[in-house]
């Protein structure tokens, strides 16, 4: 009896999760978030850029204090193919690599360049990876949301 | 000159920047300064165009148009993708529409420059010849007054004087043909490019306009020796100068003079003068001319009254004529149809119909009144008269005849 009922019990649940699991559900794949050249902001006096161009507006506070830097005159970001937004500028020893997500950007993974500090960098889209350059000393990186390439 | 020179050294400068910048670009690695250079070059090359002061310059800048396209033909994707949407073709041939406009209107201005200094080359080539033949005439006229005593001698010097006078219409009419044919049928916008082209005339058209009927006045009114043809002559020639003037004096005053109105009204003044001059002088040279050939008209003083005249003479010598019918009438007719037509008609005639001093109508009427004073004039024969009465004669002595017989 006490069987009966656990088995009835199961069948219900199990009737139950499969009209759940049937809900509205669309998945777009091959999505391209290529963004062809970089961005080139300047913080206002809170920290916050604006890039009108792609409509993305966030602060650079966090960043900042990553890199022990007070402020910096333009920060300097590109979006690759997948999505990730690629962050640096003049004085970075890293690139930061974020991942958007709902009212957020999730470090997906923080790059080394340099130990001495970016002099003039530029952030050049190239396809399966994004170029870093240096201007100042000509130096360049390969870079990716996994790290340098 | 310093503005234009301004120009042309800051347009040099653009050129150079722009060339520099253009060596540098395949050595850039940043996808962001290629695109932020190519704008600006852009820019810069627009700024070129708008500033250019000679189709020198704009050759230079097509070429830099040249290399700007060249150089960046290989990041043509990636600029299309950053001025989106905007392209790089658009771009390039944005900068060649502006510049074949701007080459355009250079090459307008150049060709109008050039009209200018035609025009002013044109009008001081005219002065000079014009004050050639003045001098020549007023020479002569001296030579005229000094040599009264000297028959055959006068006679040589006004033939001369004469010649002066009509090769100077001739001349001035020519002119005026000119400038008919260059200002009568003239768009809008050429009227105002030429009127700020022509600021840099010393002596424009106008200014002619006003001495000529100047020394056409002090022609007319110090005229030696002249006769009622060589009057005619002028009064042909005012009435084409006043014909030209109401045609294209508004236009001209427009393009060539700050005031025109007032322009207008000097010459319209100067027409009026030169008119009453001729009046002052025409009316006794007709009536001279009339009297010289037996004809002796009433007092005439304007066109209407010298055709009073011209009618009333005729209509008083037909009435005579009818009553008298004399031989004297005939020749008096004679006369006066000789002059009438050789003198007045054949020699006069374009003159006075041109000059508006009698119109073909009343040429015409005046023909048909000579008809009726031909009829009239001609004596009445009587050879009808003897004819009937020898016929008469003889038929009487015919019946008498045959009366006895029986």
């Amino acid at each position: 009896m006490v069987k009966n009922y656990i088995t009835t019990l199961f069948i219900s649940a199990a009737l139950m999760l499969s009209v759940a699991a049937c809900g509205p559900s669309l998945v777009i794949t091959d999505v391209n978030y290529t963004q062809p050249v970089e961005s080139v902001v300047s913080p206002d006096a809170d920290n916050v850029i604006n890039d009108r161009r792609y409509a993305i507006s966030f602060s650079i506070t966090s960043i900042l204090e990553e890199e022990n830097i007070a402020s910096t005159d333009e920060v300097r970001l590109i979006r690759n193919r997948s999505g990730y937004y690629f962050v640096t500028a003049a004085g970075f020893n890293h690139i930061y690599v974020f991942k958007p997500a709902s009212g957020e950007l999730e470090l997906e993974n923080k790059i080394e360049l340099t130990t001495d500090g970016l002099g003039q960098p530029a952030l050049n889209q190239r396809g399966d990876h994004i170029e870093v350059v240096d201007r100042a000393t000509g130096q360049t990186y390969r870079v990716t949301e996994e790290g340098r390439s | 000159m310093d503005k234009m020179m301004k120009r042309t050294f800051s347009t040099l400068f653009a050129l150079i920047l722009i060339a520099a910048s253009v060596s540098n670009v395949e050595a850039q690695q940043s996808d962001y300064d290629t695109i932020q250079d190519f704008r600006a070059e852009y820019q810069q090359l627009l700024e070129s165009v708008e500033r250019a002061a000679s189709t020198d310059e704009l050759n230079e800048i097509a070429a830099s148009i040249d290399a700007l396209e060249s150089d960046y033909r290989g990041y043509a994707d990636l600029i299309n993708a950053a001025i989106y949407p905007d392209t790089y073709s658009s771009r390039i041939a944005t900068l060649r529409s502006w510049h074949a406009d701007a080459v355009e209107h250079y090459r307008s201005i150049e060709e109008l420059n050039e009209r200018v200094d035609e025009l002013r080359s044109e009008v001081e080539s005219f002065q000079a010849d014009l004050a050639e033949m003045d001098a020549r005439a007023v020479e002569l006229r001296r030579e005229i007054e000094e040599s009264q005593a000297n028959e055959r001698r006068l006679s040589g010097l006004v033939r001369e004087y004469r010649e002066n006078l009509e090769a100077r219409d001739e001349f001035v009419t020519d002119f005026l043909e000119d400038l008919l044919k260059r200002y009568e049928v003239l768009d809008a916008a050429t009227a105002d490019e030429l009127a700020e082209a022509a600021e840099r005339l010393e002596d424009n058209p106008v200014d002619l306009v006003k001495t000529i009927l100047g020394e056409y006045i002090n022609f007319t009114n110090e005229a030696t020796g002249l006769n009622a043809y060589d009057y005619l002559r002028m009064s042909t020639q005012h009435a084409y100068f006043n014909d030209v003037w109401q045609r294209i004096g508004e236009r001209l005053t427009q393009v060539f003079d700050a005031d025109p109105v007032q322009s207008h009204q000097e010459v319209t003044d100067l027409l009026a003068n030169w008119n009453a001059a001729i009046d002052n002088r025409i009316w006794g040279a007709l009536d001279s001319a009339f009297a010289q050939n037996d004809i002796s008209l009433d007092n005439f003083t304007d066109a209407g009254t010298f055709f009073n005249s011209l009618t009333s003479y005729i209509r008083a010598q037909t009435e005579t004529a009818i009553d008298r019918n004399s031989e004297e009438d005939l020749e008096q007719y004679r006369n006066f149809s000789r002059f009438w037509n050789q003198t007045v008609k054949g020699e006069w005639g374009e003159y006075l119909m041109n000059g508006n001093i009698l119109t073909y109508e009343q040429m015409s009427q005046i023909d048909s009144q000579l008809e009726e004073w031909n009829e009239a004039a001609v004596p009445v024969s009587n050879l009808m008269l003897i004819l009937f009465l020898i016929s008469v004669a003889v038929i009487i002595g015919l019946v008498v005849a045959l009366v006895r017989k029986k």
